[in-house]
């Protein structure tokens, strides 16, 4: 017994574990167990090396940032904004305006236009069926010398040619019998010679341009108004564009000398890493000519600040003159449109001329001199209302246009897909027949298989004008946003990625409805209940957990989903306007996705954009993880207790 | 004690246009049929797909009794149960394939029988325990909300007798709107008890109700259908010969699909007139 080390009898030896390789154990078991570790590490590794590669890309963001914030204010721009917004303003109800006029003017002159616009199409037409008759005569009469029975030969080909196109090209529906006849005669006496219109198309010109100025006339204190509204702005205008020329002078300089600064801090780094004394030294040589003169802000900004003064005078007049404008703009439109569009202007007009009073505030509180600090930087990347780039003004990278647009495309496609694929997973799974079943999954599973840039065809091709075609159907007019301006708007790239999702929570609902333990239908049935109330009592409610999962998984398929919304969101970088409530969706936009897809290929590495373009990609990285966070709460909030 | 509150739902016939008349004429006249309760099935044929499981059932099945049916696994027990209030229909392929149940005087496999209005009349708890996910209150109520009972206090009335009549409401009356899933086993089943009895059927189904309890939860529940049979006629099936010796009234005991005895519990214990039956409760097999 002595001898045994462990104090251990023989037997119970092969219990003990034996020793492995540099303490890992190597046996079979413990292998697979190390492989599978292994991947789960790998993956986490993965996690890690993709946020760290964001993080690398974006950082400096902040900084080059700041910097051009610093010079928008130090060079004067931003004052120079304070004026940009009221006018931007004015510029925007006017178009409002002259769009309401125009309605007003289409209900007087739009027959005939539409008259005289078809009898064009058509005379265009038979000229470019009969072109191989027309040329040979055209060159005939041209010649001079060609006998007149061989011209009278051509002149009969044409006309007869005229007549075979007039037989297999129907006359529009505009017209009657014998307006028909009169536009049949015009067309067959066409002749390259006759230059004059043919009388009946000569006479629908006429009709036009006499209900045209006829509507002008009966329009014309509005014509009046509008000409008196947009012309109220032009001293400001004019002032303004002093003040841009002057500022933009500044900022050239500025960024001129950013870059020398640069320049020279490379070339002494450069000197730094030099291998023999002899390089370093050209290096610093060179460095040393970069000359660097300090930017004179001050003297700017004082001549700037001059221009206040004459910018507070002018005020008075332009309120004169909009509200003046105001009161020329007829009180009963006759148009609907016209009536929508006189009623928002009316709306925010008094609002307008309270933001050019606070311009004046903000110009009289601004400091040019204020430092701004890291963290607005970041603000006014989280915040910022505008998204411009490549500007000849300032760029701005604010990402609330992007992330508005994702986020209303998102809400609309859930709003849209939810009740979709929980309905199909409750029909699917409680009511339909095996038969069913086994047509049904597949057909649903298969939307997955559609490329997304399919998709996009089918969104613009198809949808967009479905949409645009239903939105001016006269009884819908009632939903808000119609009828719709675009047709590439974030309803139908919702509509688009409602279909995308719907698969992914489909089979997930279905998954969850699957899982509700049989005793509970049985019990509920036992007691006397219909498969309906079965389903939406007991069934539904229990698999909610499941539900909820499926929807979140499928927001974070939307989300991220670039393709359809590149293609088919209409890409304009705005805040949708809401002034027309959840019509708003009828509205274009850019999306987080689609601005990375679209523009990182366009800038040149490094710059101040491509660093804007990697802070969205860690946005929606943390969106996705905020995503994937909640589902997981939500899962666990409303998960069955287990018995 | 069972104290049953005032509360009274209205009774739906199975069918309701059948007149006493029409129920007369398929009255069986040896049978004591007629009264509430009363289950008779006649040389009934019952198969899973091609598969039959039940052989010319015969037997009547009196009200206000405790009936146990014995036997051994897979001999059919479940199945005869579940065809008395037609949950088999739940099945792909489960039919019956001749003969007939009638329960009230009318055969629950005709045709214009509503399936729905006969599972009130007939209760069912089952081997599980199986709650809804929702509250005590609300799984007791399930039963009448689904039948369109509206009136909170009516709820609230029948809640309380389902309650008391499942010897439940002392433990419960304070946690009614607590989560079902919070209680423990034997009260669950007891739950499961309550929410059948609350819509007052005539007839309780129990298929083994004890088996997933501990004895002590075994003994209430045995407790509790001693008295419940003073109100509803009891048809339960056991694995365990002991809870038949100690609840029913009646015996049945079932071989391979087969009724092959049935008759009081005393007699069926103690002086079985067939062999197989003497074999079984001998232990000889199981
Ligand atoms: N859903 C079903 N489908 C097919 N056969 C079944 C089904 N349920 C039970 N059976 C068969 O019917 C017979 C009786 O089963 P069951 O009534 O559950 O027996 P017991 O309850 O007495 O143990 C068994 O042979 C079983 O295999
Ligand atoms: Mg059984």
């Amino acid at each position: 017994m002595n001898d045994n080390p462990n104090g251990i009898s023989e037997d119970m030896q092969a219990l003990l574990k034996k020793p492995g390789l540099l303490g890992v154990r190597v046996d079979r078991q413990s292998l697979i167990k190390h492989f599978f570790n292994g991947c789960a590490g790998i993956t986490i590794i993965t996690l890690f090396l993709i946020m760290w590669s964001l993080l690398r890309e974006s950082t400096g963001f902040l900084p080059t940032y700041r910097w051009e914030l610093s010079v928008y204010r130090q060079a004067g721009l931003e004052y120079a904004d304070f004026i940009e917004k009221p006018l931007s303003e004015h510029l925007a109800l006017h178009s409002k305006l002259n769009r309401a006029f125009n309605a007003e003017l289409n209900t007087i002159s739009r027959e005939s236009k539409l008259r005289r616009d078809a009898a064009f199409l058509i005379k265009q037409q038979i000229e470019e069926k009969t072109v191989l008759q027309r040329e040979p005569l055209q060159e005939a009469l041209d010649a001079g010398n060609t006998p007149p029975e061989k011209i009278t030969a051509l002149r009969k080909t044409l006309t007869e040619a005229t007549a075979a196109a007039l037989g297999s090209e129907p006359l529009p529906k505009l017209f009657n019998e014998s307006e028909k006849k009169s536009l049949t005669a015009d067309l067959l006496g066409l002749q390259p010679d006759v230059t004059d219109m043919p009388p009946f198309i000569k006479s629908l010109m006429d009709k036009f341009i006499e209900q045209d100025k006829a509507g002008k006339e009966k329009y014309a204190a509005f014509i009046s108004a509008l000409d008196a509204f947009e012309e109220a702005s032009e001293p400001i205008t004019e002032l303004h564009d002093g003040m841009k020329e002057q500022v933009l002078e500044v900022k050239k300089a500025a960024t001129q000398q950013h870059m020398a600064e640069d320049a020279k801090f490379k070339l002494l780094e450069a000197a730094r890493a030099a291998k023999t004394a002899e390089k370093r030294e050209g290096f610093e040589k060179d460095a040393a000519q970069t000359d660097i003169n300090p930017i004179d802000y001050k003297t700017n900004i004082d001549s700037l600040i001059t221009k206040l003064p004459e910018y507070e005078s002018l005020i008075p007049a332009y309120k004169d003159a909009v509200s003046k404008a105001m009161e020329g703009i007829p009180q009963k439109a006759d148009t609907h449109e016209a009536r929508e569009l006189i009623d928002q202007v009316r709306k925010s007009f008094p609002k307008h001329l309270a933001h050019v009073d606070e311009s004046v505030d903000h110009m009289k509180a601004w400091q040019w001199d204020k430092p701004i600090p890291l963290f607005r930087a970041l603000t006014a990347f989280l915040f910022g209302g505008d998204w411009i780039t490549n500007s000849s003004w300032q760029d701005f990278y604010g990402v609330i246009p992007l992330f508005t647009g994702s986020l209303l495309i998102a809400i609309t496609a859930l709003l849209i897909a939810l009740p979709f694929s929980v309905a199909a997973a409750i029909y699917t799974n409680q009511f339909a027949s095996p038969r069913e079943q086994e047509i049904i999954k597949p057909f649903i599973e298969f939307i997955q298989a559609i490329p997304s840039v399919v998709l996009g065809f089918i969104g613009i091709s198809v949808l967009g004008d479905l949409i645009k075609e239903t939105s001016n159907i006269p009884w819908l007019q009632w939903i808000p946003g119609f009828p719709v301006q675009e047709r590439l708007n974030m309803f139908n790239a919702g509509l688009l990625l409602a279909l995308m999702a719907i698969p992914t929570m489909f089979s997930l609902a279905e998954d969850a409805l699957q899982n509700v333990p049989r005793a509970f239908s049985e019990a509920s049935e036992a007691l006397g209940a219909t498969k309906l109330q079965t389903v939406f009592r007991v069934i539904f409610p229990a698999s909610i957990s499941g539900v909820f999962a499926a929807m979140l998984l499928g927001l974070g398929r939307i989300i991220g989903e670039t393709m359809v919304v590149l293609l088919v969101a209409g890409n304009r970088i705005a805040i949708p306007d809401f002034s027309d409530g959840i019509g708003a969706v009828f509205q274009p936009a850019h999306t987080l996705t689609g601005i990375i897809a679209q523009e990182l290929g366009e800038v040149s590495r490094g710059s101040a954009h491509w660093q804007a373009l990697f802070m969205v990609g860690i946005l929606l990285f943390f969106i996705s993880l905020l995503i994937n966070f909640l589902s997981r709460k939500v899962v666990k909030r409303f998960q069955l207790p287990k018995i | 004690m069972v104290t049953a509150a005032p509360y009274e739902p209205k009774k739906k016939q199975i069918v309701d246009h059948l007149a006493p008349t029409a129920v007369d004429k398929t009255f069986n006249s040896k049978a004591t049929a007629g009264e509430e309760g009363m289950i008779s099935v006649r040389d009934m044929d019952f198969n899973y797909g091609a598969k039959r499981a039940l052989h010319h059932i015969q037997m009547e099945i009196p009200s206000k009794q405790v009936t146990a049916f014995i036997g051994p696994s897979g001999c059919g027990k479940s199945t005869l149960l579940r065809c008395f209030n037609r949950i088999n229909d739940r099945i792909q392929g489960a039919h019956i394939a001749s003969g007939q149940v009638i329960i009230k005087g009318k055969n629950i496999y005709d045709k214009d029988v509503d399936t729905t209005s006969l599972r009130r009349q007939v209760g069912m708890v089952f081997q599980k325990y199986n709650p809804f996910p929702k509250s005590i209150y609300e799984n007791v109520v399930y039963g009448l909300r689904i039948s369109g009972v509206k009136k909170k206090a009516d709820l609230n009335d029948a809640c309380e007798y389902a309650l008391k009549s499942a010897a439940l409401w002392d433990e419960c009356k304070d946690r009614l709107k607590q989560n079902a899933f919070g209680l423990s086993g034997g009260q669950m089943q007891r739950l499961c008890i309550a929410r059948a009895i609350a819509v007052k059927p005539d007839i309780l189904l129990m298929d083994e109700p004890c088996s997933a309890l501990d004895p002590i939860a075994t003994l209430k529940v045995e407790e509790l259908i001693l008295q419940l049979k003073e109100q509803f006629t009891v048809v339960i099936v056991t694995h365990n010969m002991q809870q038949a010796r100690r609840v029913a009234d009646l015996t049945a005991f079932m071989y391979l699909g087969e009724l092959i005895e049935f008759a009081d519990t005393l007699t069926i214990f103690s002086n079985p007139q067939q062999l197989k039956t003497e074999e079984y409760i001998r232990g000889q097999f199981s």
